[in-house]
């Protein structure tokens, strides 16, 4: 059984980093998320254990089992925009799904095997694959983020899902921003920015403790609060939860999309920067 | 057993204020006329609609949550009544983070698989908009300073939210729809501005006079909102359905014993207290929505029913146009 992934990373989800036109701040992370990319096919995975908070659920947790998940997404948001209508593509390691699911089973939690026709793919799985896979030549496992179960529940799915992984090379992906702050009008790409300084205060206190390789556990509750931080952190729940990212995190980038903090982390399994 | 709960549809002192149904509050008695004619609360757990097992959806059950359901009846009884031109629902899985966005495409169509509850509902939608209200609404939120968007792309799938309470409303989807969405990020740390929800329901009302419609409002919000995050084997099973907690319940017959002395504009306090006390969905704005919109009536509201899915309360309410 495999024991660790080989590496994990924080990636955005947030669409903007697909713009024709982006902001120097969603061109960077954009260019960050794609060279994480790149650095899992150098490790040679085979498939990515990936957690998007934008697939929110509330009962149990999901995990894809569809083999092939194709379609556009149009955002119900973001429609008026270029990358607010984004085709997908997606290879599902489904032998992976399945042990995962039964290993959150035996693990005590409610996994519920999701496969239906017309399943929509989540705004944020489809930018993340876009920019780690621009080939599409990648295999996913995927669960959802349940947001009525607590916290602590998504590190003990990601650790299902490595345990899972059998002989597999995986790595570990969420999918999430931080502070959720969004601007709430309609901007140009020039005039992103944080609005609110605390958050980004915030931000960046955690980025730096990722940086250190301290244990941010302990700030989570707070940063969650006074961050408004996009699904109370879980997506941070679920790395450290899988056992890789426990070393210091390089920062690959950070900034703000739309006024939310976005961020671009990688964490080795053996605990050196790449 | 079952634990479903449900109270007596309204007090005798509500009595006194509400219209009687048939007699003094449709078009029975009264010359058509446009504008806002009614209010409903109607609450969109999916749930619902599974239970009903209606062709367009394609999960099937057992039934369960009945009593909710025959509360809908009654609601499709009234609804019928009063002969709208056009259903106009404020639903808070619509959501988007940037404005107050109008559904404005004409026939939206397409299957609605709802990524939260796939097994309970995948829905067959096909409706028409009434386009020229859409805009109108879109006009006049804008004019009054709120952000807006009119969504006039094809392929934004339609929430269950909004498809919930219209089905539950008028199943045979034979009166014209707008759709407007919820302004608010998901869940938690979220809360839609009661204040911005006032001003769209006097855009909604003065867009719904302008264009001379005659319009049932309703507002899908569920009330009480803990909930479980793991289901019974069978979904309708009834033996798990009850209250997340007394308080929860508590809050929600507080709100529903404002609701049914009335006047509305007791509900403006109400309304955030019980969201501060139960987490209600009403924090989407929605209920405020349509209660703005109508202007607050000094009348008292009509429970007809009230049920917990998956523990969270739901009640259906009607509000009668003075």
């Amino acid at each position: 059984m495999s024991e660790r992934a080989v590496a994990a990373a924080l990636v955005p989800g947030m669409p903007q980093l697909l713009a024709a036109d982006p902001a120097p701040c969603w061109a960077e992370l954009a260019a960050a998320t794609r060279e994480v990319g790149d650095r899992l096919r150098a490790l040679h995975v085979d498939t990515v254990l990936l957690l998007s908070t934008q697939w929110f659920t509330v009962l149990g947790h999901q995990v894809q089992c569809d083999a092939r998940l194709r379609g556009t997404r149009t955002d119900e948001n973001w429609y008026r925009y270029d990358y607010g209508r984004l085709a997908h593509d997606l290879a599902v390691d489904v032998e992976l799904a399945h042990a995962w699911a039964d290993a959150i089973d035996a693990a005590g939690m409610q996994a519920r095997r999701t496969r239906y026709d017309g399943f929509p793919i989540d705004t944020g799985t489809v930018t993340a694959s876009r920019l780690l896979d621009p080939d599409g030549r990648g295999r996913w496992a995927m669960v959802s983020c349940n947001l009525y179960a607590d916290p602590s529940a998504m590190g003990a799915v990601a650790r299902a899902g490595v345990a899972a992984a059998g002989h597999r090379r995986v790595a570990v992906v969420a999918v999430s921003g931080l502070s959720s702050g969004l601007i709430p009008r309609w901007i140009t790409p020039a005039e992103d920015r944080f609005e609110n300084t605390e958050h980004d205060r915030w931000n960046r206190k955690v980025l730096d403790a990722i940086r250190a390789g301290d244990d941010v556990g302990p700030l989570t509750a707070d940063y969650a609060r006074a961050a408004q931080v996009d699904a109370q952190f879980r997506a941070h729940a679920f790395l450290t939860g899988s056992g890789t990212a426990t070393g210091p995190g390089e920062v690959l980038a950070y900034g703000p999309v739309w006024g939310t903090g976005a961020a671009v982390v990688w964490w080795p399994a053996d605990g050196r920067r790449a | 057993m079952a634990r479903v709960f449900q109270v007596t549809a309204g007090s005798d002192r509500s009595g006194q204020r509400r219209p009687r149904p048939g007699v003094d509050n449709g078009v029975d008695a009264r010359a058509r006329r446009s504008g806002i004619v009614a209010g409903y609360l109607a609450p969109h757990p999916p749930h619902l609609v599974y239970a009903e097992n209606p062709p367009q959806n394609e999960p099937r059950s057992t039934g369960g949550w009945e009593v909710l359901r025959w509360g809908y009846e009654e609601l499709r009884r009234r609804l019928r009544r009063h002969r709208p031109d056009v259903l106009v629902v404020h639903a808070p899985h619509w959501i988007t983070m940037v404005g107050h966005h109008v559904n404005c495409v004409p026939n939206p169509r397409g299957i609605s698989v709802e990524p939260i509850f796939p097994h309970l509902f995948r829905y067959h939608y096909d409706f028409h908009t009434d386009v020229e209200l859409a805009e109108a609404i879109v006009a006049e939120a804008g004019a009054s300073g709120l952000v807006t968007s009119a969504l006039r792309e094809d392929g934004v799938r339609v929430d269950y939210a909004t498809i919930g309470a219209l089905h539950l409303a008028n199943p045979g989807w034979d009166i014209p729809v707008v759709s407007l969405s919820a302004n608010n990020n998901p869940y938690f740390y979220s809360d839609a501005s009661l204040e911005e929800m006032e001003t769209l329901g006097a855009a909604t009302a003065r867009a719904i006079e302008r264009t001379g419609r005659r319009a049932v409002l309703l507002a899908s919000n569920s009330l009480s909102h803990l909930h479980w995050d793991v289901e019974p084997e069978l979904p309708e099973d009834m033996s798990a359905e009850h209250p997340f907690s007394h308080a929860q319940y508590a809050g929600d017959m507080a709100l529903l014993q404002t609701v049914r002395e009335g006047p509305t504009a007791r509900l403006q306090a109400a309304i955030p207290e019980h969201i501060a006390a139960t987490q209600s969905e009403t924090k989407a704005g929605s209920l405020t929505w349509l209660l703005a919109a109508m202007g607050w009536p000094p009348i008292a509201g009509d429970v007809l029913a009230y049920g917990t899915v998956i523990a969270t309360g739901n009640a259906v309410i009607e509000w009668v146009a003075q």
